[in-house]
């Protein structure tokens, strides 16, 4: 069995990715709404993350704004629609265009999901679960391994928000996660947010799976935190059901959540995701100059960006 | 124009085309073109976001509308003349869903 | 069955008892999993409903926000996404708004929505430059063969012709005049556009549509004149000058190319 440090694919120079990663600082998912005002205004900010199903249209504004901003700013590709967690095989026509994205684009990181979006020739439109088993794990391992082989580059998994749990399953979710970065190489993309969601949607302790992530995935391979704000919503017995909206501002427990995981990774790429009522763009500023904050006054680990170079 | 155009002609044409092209707009009326220009702002239309809310949740995006039809058109429409109207309103309120 | 095939099922149960779950579900506090399940429902409808708000503005506001999103949820559950690129999501729905019932009181809602779809794909549409005024004239200087040239427009042209005041109602909702003064009956044609990043939608005379049409579809510049001066019902007198006008002024022509493979188009365009 191969070690994990030397089952990392496609290290700077082998890969399509822009050598070098994310820098250790705050970012901010770009929104159309956006284009005009970050072009103008240039602001002091890390990185920006795009979707990249927006961004496969054939031209127009979409392309020409990220074109410039990226001109200026590192970026993070961040897919949606791929469907790693399927049944399905991959859809090849789409890590075609995956990877005409990434050739164009040159990104710091390529980023998806542990999830699934699509059935058959269906589209969900929705990051649907998957018990975590032996099966599952086989299968979402398969399609890492041909999604890295595609496009080159070594992918960073998201840790997924969900709202039910499988009978099937028989793994926790970070022994789960353990395996597939130990077995394919990709990074953790490490959604402190979808971390609080899942836990208080499953009965589970944020702080404990954590320490569990810690203790089974080597800090090395978390290349980029995400912060979402989430919607709180019911069960059917009354319980905290919570919704990853992105609608909102970062909850105050998840903030502290972030302190926590940033206490034992040190400076890290740290995104801050806003897609349902998208406020003016000085208010994400704002989020990201707190978690720069947390990041520079909390860490123990000085200017290490560069932990997946 | 039924005649079999010539090249000539055609180079005529583009030329004098050119010139009216060439004049501002408000010297074209004749042309009677109503133009606008507006940058469509759209949004990217995918996200790994949830929607807002179960099928209980107290928001207006809530999903929670039954398969009986209940609405009439109720916006700008109402402005226009009534007269486009053939099968007029009553219509909405026989339709019931075909299943899928 | 698969375990995804059962989850699908359920997602796309949109009945109104909106209660289907799979089976194999659990919850830590043995809390009934449909609701949560429902979750990711409501997740799958809303976005594809918000997908369609975003590229239907117009349409949105001739009927109010109740009425549109009613409809688009009808359209969501008779046609969910085969695309995993949801920025043309809605190509087959100015199709199944002429044949919502409850819409059938607005005759020109599908017409109005055709242009918004039009203009979504303009908008997101190749990039090319066109020609200059320079260009253009050193093209057809000395050009025998003119007659027999196709133009290859820019990817983002097209046009709609409409037996409704589209231009006029989709204008209407663009500050361009009081929608009460629009006779929604009178035929228009519309010409779609972009310059640079600028979607624009020009209101053109029939035959001029008629004449860009067929050259989209590769007609010769000889073939495309003489199909806008007799094609049937002839509507309006076919003038070339103020065709080509409408294509030099609107900056369309991106080459003069020698004709290929036409194939007597049928009448395609709208």
């Amino acid at each position: 069995m191969t070690l994990h440090a030397t089952a990392v694919p496609f290290k700077d120079g082998a890969s399509t990715l822009f050598p070098g990663g994310l820098p250790a600082r705050g970012g901010v998912g770009l929104k159309p709404e956006h284009f005009r005002e970050i072009i103008e205004s240039k602001p002091d900010i890390g990185f920006f993350e795009v979707h990249a199903e927006n961004y496969m249209v054939d031209g127009g504004p979409f392309h020409h704004y990220l074109g410039r901003i990226r001109a200026d700013y590192p970026l993070s590709i961040h897919g949606v629609g791929l469907s790693i967690g399927g049944e399905s095989a991959l859809d090849r026509q789409h890590l075609d265009r995956l990877a005409a994205l990434i050739a164009r684009y040159r990104p710091q990181s390529f980023s998806e999901h542990l999830a699934w979006s699509s059935h058959g020739d269906l589209f969900l439109n929705d990051l649907l679960p998957a018990p975590y088993n032996a099966r599952t794990l086989d299968l979402v391992c398969g399609h890492i391994d041909q999604t890295q082989e595609h496009l080159r580059c070594r992918m960073l998994l998201e840790n997924p928000a969900t709202y039910v749990e499988f009978a099937a399953s028989t793994m926790a979710e970070t022994d789960f996660m353990a395996e597939v970065l130990r077995r394919t190489g990709c990074g953790l993309l490490l959604d402190v947010n979808n971390v609080y969601v899942s836990c208080i949607n499953r009965g589970r302790d944020p702080n404990a799976w954590l320490d569990a992530c810690f203790a089974s995935i080597p800090l090395s391979s978390i290349a980029e935190i995400h912060l979402a704000g989430f919607a709180q919503d019911y069960d059917s017995s009354g319980a905290s059901l919570l919704i990853d909206s992105h609608g909102s501002p970062v909850a105050r427990a998840v903030w502290e959540l972030y302190r926590r995981a940033i206490g034992r990774t040190g400076p890290l790429a740290t995104l801050l995701e806003r897609d349902n009522d998208i406020p003016p763009f000085q208010a994400l500023l704002a989020e990201v100059s707190m978690a720069e904050k947390i990041m520079y006054a909390d860490a123990p680990r000085a200017l290490s960006g560069e932990v997946c170079a | 124009m039924n005649k079999p155009m010539t090249a000539a002609a055609l180079a005529l044409a583009f030329g004098a085309a050119m010139t009216v092209a060439a004049m501002p707009a408000a010297a074209q009326d004749k042309m009677s073109e109503k133009e606008k220009c507006f940058g469509v702002a759209l949004k990217g239309k995918n996200d790994c976001k949830a929607g807002a809310g179960t099928s209980c949740a107290g928001t207006s995006k809530i999903d929670n509308q039954g398969n009986s039809w209940s609405f009439v058109p109720k916006g700008t429409c109402e402005k226009t003349a009534s007269k486009t109207s053939p099968t007029g309103f009553g219509q909405a309120n026989e339709f019931m869903e075909k299943k899928v | 069955m698969s375990g995804q095939q059962a989850f699908v099922d359920a997602l796309l149960d949109f009945g109104p008892a909106n209660q289907a779950c799979p089976s194999g579900l659990a919850t830590w506090n043995h809390s009934d999993p449909a609701r949560r399940f429902a979750v990711y429902r409501n997740n799958v409808m809303i976005s594809l409903i918000d997908a369609l708000a975003d590229g239907f503005p117009v349409t949105q506001e001739l009927v109010g926000e109740a009425f549109f999103r009613g409809m688009a949820r009808q359209f969501a559950i008779a046609h969910p996404p085969r695309s995993r690129i949801l920025a043309y999501y809605g190509r087959d729905f100015p199709s199944f708004i002429e044949t919502f019932l409850p819409a059938a009181s607005l005759p020109y809602l599908a017409d109005v929505a055709r242009l918004e779809m039009l203009r979504v794909l303009a908008y997101h549409a190749a990039d090319r430059e066109t020609l200059t005024r320079d260009e253009i004239g050193a093209a057809l200087a000395d050009d025998s063969e003119l007659t027999r040239r196709c133009l290859v427009l820019h990817p983002s042209v097209a046009v709609l012709q409409s037996n409704f005041a589209v231009v006029s109602l989709w204008g209407a909702h663009q500050g361009l005049g009081d929608i009460a003064a629009v006779d929604p009956t009178a035929p228009q044609t519309a010409l779609v556009v972009r310059i640079g990043l600028d979607v624009n939608v020009v209101g053109i005379d029939a035959a001029t549509g008629r004449f860009i049409g067929r050259l989209i579809q590769g007609a010769t510049l000889a073939d495309a004149a003489i199909y806008a001066s007799t094609a049937e019902p002839r509507a309006t007198e076919f003038d070339l000058v103020a065709s080509l006008g409408v294509l030099l002024r609107w900056k369309t022509i991106c080459e003069f190319s020698a004709f290929s493979e036409f194939s007597a188009p049928g009448t395609s365009e709208r």
